[in-house]
This record gives structure tokens, sequence and C-alpha cells, in this order.
């Protein structure tokens, strides 16, 4: 249970690990946006963000296999969106059965975007640790504070549930052997069947939540947890090189993005104008 | 049924460098029908890992050497883990975490249901009305209660009554008076005894209480860093300073007191039962003379 890939942070002190969290997460914003930008079947815009992905995962030093393994939690969802697709596609001309060739091509390019998307997160997730995250995110929403928009009260939101996810794996883990140790029974059966089978796990999870939401509300209460107003840091968040360097090379990315659509754009004009 | 461990090895995340880490190391072990087996050992040194591995909570790892428990070899890929769970009941820290029916009797009922399908209303009634007896509850009073308007000490009986329900003839508790107060613990280790009594054959008790082992245990293993480095009687074991201090555990109180009358030249001996030393104590006294 505790090796879920997606979403671990793998610790070591590499270039992209330093960079500081607000920095890493525009980019990675920015990197999601370039991947989105590359129009229909222009895949040298989708080698040109693999390549990006590639070089970060390199310079973070994470292993590769660490990095792909997060897109096996959702290759389900990959598989089918792409046979939807597949099948469901009636553009172009068919080549095989129902498959038609506009079909593929769709097909070909939601892989490649949702598995280019995931990879990206889950390297700003693996290199950036949950903390940092929340603090970064909370940094970046700051201006939200004009509003009046609790920032603060927002992002310790999320730090906590960020915080209580290996908590929770762990008591689901114990939940499931203990209820495994009665005969329970979670791996047999139709779909109805497995899920009824969780009603035993999910009741004493849901229980324990709002037990250790209860503990731990004391315990904030105790230590005088008083909100924003007062709180100062002890890891500052800090705008360096290293993120000038990222951030100029993800612009890089969505220029040359951005001139290669208008590149097949202004080409698709010409043969429209040649045509005329 | 008997437990055989032998070479009995475990690794945690084995193929992830940096997190694997080896938490069974060689063990060997062999527990026999009718103990009270107690397995003792600091915090992280493997305990738990070790008896999951019993009712196959965690599954023997290739090359991990073997595992038998009765007439079930747990290396073997076929292995029936549901009738085996039958048979051995485990029960973890804070048993009743693991309650989540609506009423008491479906909590108690489901280790029932789920290990023999084909069992009557009549029959489940009567074992769950069992259950709850011996665990020292009123099945008219608590049977249609949720089992979360009752008292923590209500919840643990309960939920022990859901184990020892399918009536198995290993009982694994891993830790299961944490918590409780000084009253709710004896009454829980005489409900050990009387189950151990006419219910269950085998008892194997993780704990961190040496008062509890040399009072009750017949025998028992000292982990360390997931090797065993000592098998033995309570006596044989809180005797050897080397194990005691190999393995960071503290002395139950008899064996202290024991230590301290010997230098004395007080008693000679006991075996670290409450009973024993007292009984010792007492010809020492009588026999006057001794005490400065
Ligand atoms: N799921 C897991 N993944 C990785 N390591 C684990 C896991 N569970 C336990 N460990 C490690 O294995 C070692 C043995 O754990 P185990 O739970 O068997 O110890 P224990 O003797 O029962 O300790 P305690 O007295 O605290 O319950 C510990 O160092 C622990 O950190
Ligand atoms: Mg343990």
């Amino acid at each position: 249970m505790r090796d879920v890939s997606f979403g671990s942070y793998f610790p070591s002190n590499s270039f992209v690990h330093k960079m500081d969290a607000r920095a890493k997460i525009l980019i990675a914003i920015a990197y999601m946006v370039a991947v989105f930008l590359v129009s229909a079947f222009h895949f040298l815009g989708f080698a040109a963000c693999l390549l990006f992905v590639i070089l970060a995962t390199v310079v973070s030093k994470v292993p590769f296999l660490r990095v792909l393994k997060s897109v096996r939690t959702i290759i389900f969802f990959v598989v089918f969106s792409a046979i939807l697709q597949l099948f469901f596609n009636k553009k172009g001309t068919v080549v095989f059965w129902v498959i038609t060739d506009v079909g593929l091509l769709n097909a070909g390019f939601i892989i490649a975007r949702i598995m280019l998307i995931v990879l990206g997160a889950s390297l700003l997730t693996l290199t950036t640790s949950p903390v940092e995250l929340a603090d970064g995110i909370e940094g970046l929403l700051c201006p939200l504070k004009w509003i009046k928009f609790p920032v603060h009260e927002f992002a310790l939101i999320m730090s906590i549930a960020l915080r209580f996810i290996p908590t929770l794996i762990d008591e689901t883990d114990r939940i499931i052997k203990a209820q495994k140790a009665r005969g329970a029974d979670f791996e047999s059966g139709n779909i109805f069947k497995r899920a009824k089978a969780l009603i035993p796990v999910l009741i004493p999870l849901l229980i324990s939540s709002f037990r250790r939401a209860d503990e731990l509300a004391d315990a904030m209460d105790s230590r005088c947890y008083a909100g924003s107003k007062t709180r100062t840091r002890y890891k500052k968040l800090r705008f360096t090189f290293r993120d000038l360097i990222g951030v100029l090379v993800v612009a890089g990315l969505i220029v040359g993005i951005v001139y290669l659509n208008g590149f097949y754009a202004l080409n698709s004009l010409a043969e429209i104008a040649g045509a005329l | 049924m008997k437990v055989v461990a032998k070479n009995l090895n475990f690794t945690y995340s084995p193929k992830t460098k940096g997190l694997s880490f080896r938490a069974l190391d060689n063990v060997n072990v062999e527990i026999k029908e009718g103990e009270i087996f107690g397995i003792i050992g600091k915090t992280g040194s493997g305990k738990s890992t070790f008896v999951q591995h019993i009712n196959g909570l965690i599954k023997v790892q290739k090359g991990g050497g073997a595992l038998k428990v009765g007439d079930y070899d747990l290396t073997d890929k076929k292995c029936d883990y549901k009738s085996l769970r039958a048979k051995v009941g485990m029960m973890f820290q804070y048993p009743e975490h693991q309650l989540f029916a609506e009423t008491v009797f479906e909590d108690v009922a489901f280790a029932l249901k789920n290990f023999a399908k084909d069992i009557s209303a009549e029959e489940i009634a009567a074992r769950v009305k069992e259950a709850l007896s011996t665990v020292g509850l009123d099945y008219n009073e608590v049977k249609d209660k949720s089992p979360f308007d009752l008292s923590g000490g209500q919840k643990r009986r309960v939920a022990i009554a859901g184990v020892i329900v399918a009536k198995p003839e290993i009982l694994v508790l891993d830790e299961p008076a944490a918590g409780l107060d000084p009253k709710g613990k004896r009454e829980f280790l005489e409900l050990l005894l009387r189950l151990h009594k006419d219910y269950v054959k085998t008892i194997i008790i993780v704990s961190h209480d040496m008062n509890l082992v040399a009072e009750y245990c017949t025998r028992a293993a000292v982990f360390s860093g997931g090797k065993i480095i000592a098998t033995g009687t309570p006596k044989e074991i809180f005797s050897d300073k080397n194990i005691i201090e190999k393995s960071g555990l503290d002395l139950p109180l008899t064996a202290a007191l024991t230590e301290k009358l010997k230098s004395k030249g007080i008693i000679t001996d006991s075996d670290f039962t409450v009973e024993d030393f007292t009984e010792k104590l007492i010809v020492a006294l009588k026999n006057g003379g001794k005490i400065r």
C-alpha cells in the first residue's frame, strides 16, 4: 500500500528539487498549457513537450521508472478514451472495420496528451514535498487576499489533507487487514459484490477520520493556533537563478509550439490560397 | 495446529531502492498447540510483520523461507487462506476500530457469514449469543444496539466477540490491551485465560507488557532487528542478562524483585510468576533468620 506512486515525493538534492515551489507550479501549469496548445495532429509539438519532460527528469535525478509508474495508475482512463475515439469517430475514411483514419489520429492524440500531462504533474509532485507544494500554492494565491479570500486557511486545509494521505493509507491498510482476518473477501465476485465488500472498510475509515479531525482540532487549539495573522515561516520561498532558467525553458517551449502552430496554419492557408 | 517457521524472511517494498526494508531476517520458531506464546521486542523489531504471516495477511515472499500452520503450507500458491483465517483469528491494537455494522448482532455475525456461507439463521444467533456471553455482554441487551453507542470497553468486547465467534483454534493478538485502564486490562486478561481454557487452543500474543508475559505465557520469542534472538520460557528469557541487554526490554516486576532478594540472600529463586514468587517469599519469611 505504501508504494502508491502517483503524487509521492522522491527525496533528492537536485536542481529541480531546490527550485522555488511557486516557480515549479507555474512552470508545470505553463507546460500543461503548452501540451494543450499543440494543435490537432502536429505531433512535432508533442515531441517538444516530451523532450521537456525527459530533460526535467534527467535534471531532477528521479529514476525514469518512477515517473513512468504514475502513468500506470491512469492507464485504464487513457485506454478508455482512446477506444471511444477509435470506435465512435465517424469522420474521415474507413481504414479497417469501423475505424477511420481521423479516429486513429484522434486516439493517438488523446493518448499523447493525457500521458504528457500526467508525466508533468507527477514530476511536480515527485520533486516537491507536499508541504512545499501547499506553501507554493499559498504563495501564488496571495493576491486573492485583496478580495478577502481566506488564502491561508485554504492552504492549511490543503496541507492537512496532504499530510493525512499517508495516515489514511496506513489506516485503510489496517482496517482491510482486520476485516480480512474476519473472512472479508475483496478480490472475488462481480463489481457490485466488490463494492458491497468495501462497506466494512469505508465506515470504520470514515469514523476514524472524524475522530482524527476532532483530535487535530484539539491539538491545534491547545497550541493556540489562531490563523494567519501572526504566523511566520520556517522555510521561506525564494526565487533564484534556477527558477529563472526553468521559466525561460518553458517559455521557449510555448513560443516554439505557438510558432509551429502558426507555421502549420500559414501552410494550410497557403494551400487554400493555392487551391483558389 | 502447530505453527512452524523456518528461515522466514520478509522485505517491505523489495523492488524500490531506498524504501526497501528487511523486516524479518531468518526467523525460526515453532509454536505448539496449547501454548500461550509471547512475542516480545522493541518497537519496529518485526513482531507485527511476523504474526501477520500466520494467517496470510502478509504472504510469504518468494524465497522467503517456509511457514506451516497445521496442515496449511503458506508457501503454497494454492493455499486456502479463507479457511485458514477461519482457524486462525487475529486481533489488532484497538480492535474496536474495525466495527462497522448497524447492530452489534450484525457486526459479530460478520465473520460467521463470511466463513460459513450455508450456515442457518438459528445457528448464527446461537453462536453470536455464545460469543457475546463469553466476552461478558448480555445478548438481549446489546444485540440490537448500534456498536457506536457503546462505551469504549463494551466496544472492545464486541470486537473480540466478532473474532472469536468463528471459533478459531489459534488466536493471534497484536497488542490487544493497549489503551485499556488497569481494571479493563485485568478483565481483558481474565477473559483471555477463560478463552484459552474452553474456546481457543493456542494464543499468540504480541505485547510490550513484560508482567503479562511473565505471568501468563508458556514460552516467548524475543525479536530484535527482525531476528529472533531468543526463544524460551519467561524464566529462561528474563534470567539472561545478555538477552535483556540486547533486546532493550524491561524486566517484569517479579524478576526484578527476585533478583534483588536473591542478592540479599533472602530467597534463592522463583519462576517469575506472582504466585510462585509470593510462595517463595512466604517460605523465606517463615524460616525467619535470613532477613537482616
Ligand atoms: N508497510 C510497510 N512498509 C515499509 N516498512 C514497514 C511497513 N510496515 C512496517 N515497516 C517497517 O518494518 C519494521 C517492522 O515493523 P513491525 O510493524 O513488524 O514492528 P513491530 O515489532 O510490530 O513494532 P511495534 O511494537 O511498534 O508494533 C519497522 O521498522 C517498520 O518501520
Ligand atoms: Mg506492531
